[in-house]
């Protein structure tokens, strides 16, 4: 524990940490902001995992972000995880903890993806009061990621961005802001990415993720853009992307490349593209 | 054999054996994939699968009929000898000899 | 208004079922109902879980080739969601569900390997522990003595060569079949940072099983020698600590 650098997570480029690219970051020492895991991949009671993640953590701060506590959930939270959560950030010290404004568990089931929510009176509720326990047990600030969808509900009632801005106002959480997930339901739905921003609550952002998504057709020969995170990221993000920086300031930026994973390389290549807009935006601010 | 003529030759083949083992269970590895182990993919993550738009769609493809499949991996090359396909009675004849 | 949890009901529901219709409700742009929309997130759950399976069986994978391991975990994840968030754990009743999986009939080892690549997986995440150097072990009261067991350590038993099959299939190279089709008693452990398979002696499995489930070495071997006639106790007891599978001792009380 003695050896490892500070947890801070400093407004910079960071990446999301895969296996096939441990070895060589621990042997290039790249300077990167940080790195970020989900949470679920570290929840083995030991073993290898562990060993590469401690090792990297030893070098870099970390982010902990989960993606299967299923905060938007009907039913109760799962108390066992969020044990397991509460472990992982006594064991690793993440200067940042993160979850998904989704559900995937439904019954005794874990359907395995983000699952959209309608926006109510009643889900805003159940969600607040799952945010402010998972605070709770967790013993650390959460911040709540807007989610990419391909559908919406009829009886949403409230706006996505007024939502999350009232999620923040009753719990005291955070908030992660995925450009990526703007364009990706912007675009599906047919509404303005940059309105949407806009009208987001950017004082509670404390993250900012990127990441590649593929293009394809709905029913209606509409284009229907899906969440990939298996590419290099769209040209359209990174504008949104700066445009979002402008009005927050720096913050922390995480590239997210699951599918179809490049070489090291390549990856590293969208982090320090990620540190030189954000170096535009402390010049353009200081001008 | 009484029972405490059964215990001195259970007592004496266990030290025996214990006298035998000369190699101590000491990790020797070198090299670091060695101290860290294999860097298996994680299994959770939060992107939709790749080429998510068509494979959901056909009600065939996602709920398989592996029916119509026959298995044509390396196990055509694998194939049991003769007709020992895994009897009770196979199994009995190849149980090796003490 | 459509209540949050009937909601989500009818959404899983639909999700895990492709002969139910969209939820009504669950709209596209303009309003409509669209199946693509939708599909994307059936196929997310479905596909998602074929590709986790397909990365903790790979042998499975290969023994029976890409299409029918892709049809055979697609029945298994109809009918088996995952418990738990964690994937990591997703498939540990997969070898059952093989084993009772009429298409995959004419593979009967199938399942026993898959058994072992469960077994594998659960080793490679399971908790630390540091193998106990022998010498450690007073030898008065030996038969008294209970051995403690990492906790990675995994026995499996079959009726046909699946250590020798798996063995085959870690290399790029095309596997050879085994040269003699025997049952063979496997140990796998992880003592330190590689997951080890061994081949035990015949009984060694038996052996083993008694001594993780703390009867003491002298129980443990009169049963071994029971069972399997000429059973080879230095072999196996030796072969258990260099595996670095034994971790700790304690003496059992002598019994009056």
């Amino acid at each position: 524990m003695t050896n490892r650098v500070a947890p801070t997570i400093p407004a910079r480029a960071g990446v999301g940490l895969k296996p096939q690219h441990y070895r060589q970051i621990l042997d290039d020492k790249p300077d990167i902001g940080f790195f970020e895991v989900h949470a679920e991949n570290y929840m083995g009671a030991g073993g290898p995992p562990h060993r590469w993640l401690e090792a990297v953590r030893e070098r870099h701060p970390l982010s902990l972000h989960g993606v299967g506590l299923s905060i938007g959930a009907d039913r109760p939270l799962d108390s066992a995880h969020l044990q397991r959560l509460k472990a992982l950030v006594e064991r690793y010290e993440p200067g940042l903890f993160s979850e998904h404004l989704a559900w995937s568990s439904h019954g005794e089931a874990f359907l395995n993806d983000l699952l959209p929510l309608p926006y109510t009176e009643e889900t805003l509720a159940r969600v607040c009061e799952h945010a402010d326990e998972t605070q709770t047990i967790v013993g650390r600030r959460l911040l709540l990621e807007n989610p990419s969808t391909y559908v919406i509900f009829a009886e949403s009632t409230i706006p996505e961005t007024e939502f999350l801005a009232e999620v923040v106002r009753r719990t005291g959480c955070g908030l992660l802001l995925d450009i990526s997930n703007v364009v990706v339901s912007a675009t599906n739905h047919g509404y303005d990415a940059a309105g949407y921003l806009a009208r987001f609550p950017v004082a509670a952002v404390d993250e900012i993720h990127l990441g590649g998504f593929a293009i394809g057709e709905d029913d209606d020969r509409h284009p229907l853009v899906i969440d990939d995170h298996g590419s290099a990221i769209d040209p359209a993000a990174w504008r949104l992307c700066a445009d979002a920086l402008g009005r927050i300031g720096p913050a922390p930026v995480l590239i997210e490349w699951d599918n179809d994973v490049p070489e090291w390389p390549v990856l590293f290549g969208e982090a320090r593209k990620a540190d030189r807009l954000l170096r535009e935006v402390r010049h353009a601010a200081a001008a | 054999m009484n029972r405490r003529s059964a215990n001195i030759a259970l007592a004496s083949s266990l030290l025996a054996a214990f006298a035998l083992m000369s190699v101590p269970a000491t990790a020797q590895d070198s090299g670091k994939e060695k101290c860290f182990g294999v860097a298996l993919k994680g299994q959770n993550d939060c992107a939709a699968g790749a080429g998510t738009t068509c494979a959901g769609t056909s009600k065939v493809d996602y709920q398989g009929n592996a029916w119509k499949y026959v298995p044509k991996g390396t196990c055509t090359t694998m194939k049991l000898p003769g007709d020992r396909m895994g009897s009770l009675e196979a199994l009995a004849r190849d149980v090796p000899k003490a | 208004m459509l209540p949050l949890r009937e909601r989500q009901r009818a959404f899983a529901a639909a999700l895990t079922d492709p002969e139910l219709p969209v939820p009504t409700g669950v709209l596209g742009r303009n309003g409509r109902c669209d199946v693509r929309r939708f599909a994307v997130y059936r196929n997310n759950v479905t596909a998602g879980l074929v590709t986790a399976l397909g990365d903790r069986f790979p042998v499975v994978r290969r023994l029976v080739g890409d299409p029918f391991f892709a049809a055979m975990a697609r029945a298994y994840v109809a009918g088996h969601k995952p418990a738990s968030p964690l994937l990591i754990e997703y498939g540990s009743s997969f070898p059952d569900f093989i084993a009772a999986f009429p298409p995959a009939a004419e593979v009967p080892y199938l399942a026993d390997v898959a058994r072992l690549e469960a077994a594998w997986t659960e080793a490679f995440h399971a908790a630390e522990a540091s193998p106990l150097d022998p010498r450690a072990v007073p030898v008065e009261d030996l038969e008294e003595t209970v051995l403690k067991l990492h906790p990675s350590l995994r026995l499996i038993r079959s009726p046909y060569p699946i250590g020798t099959i798996w063995a085959a299939h870690q290399g790029e190279a095309e596997p050879q079949p085994p040269a003699a089709w025997e049952p063979e008693e496997l140990l796998v452990v992880r003592p330190d940072a590689e997951v080890l398979v061994h081949r035990l002696p015949a009984g060694g499995v038996a052996f083993a099983a008694d001594l993780a489930a703390g009867v003491p070495l002298g129980a443990a071997t009169a049963a071994a020698c029971a069972a399997v006639p000429g059973f080879d106790l230095p072999y196996n007891l030796s072969g258990l600590f260099r595996s670095g599978a034994v971790i700790g001792f304690t003496r059992q009380e002598a019994r009056p």
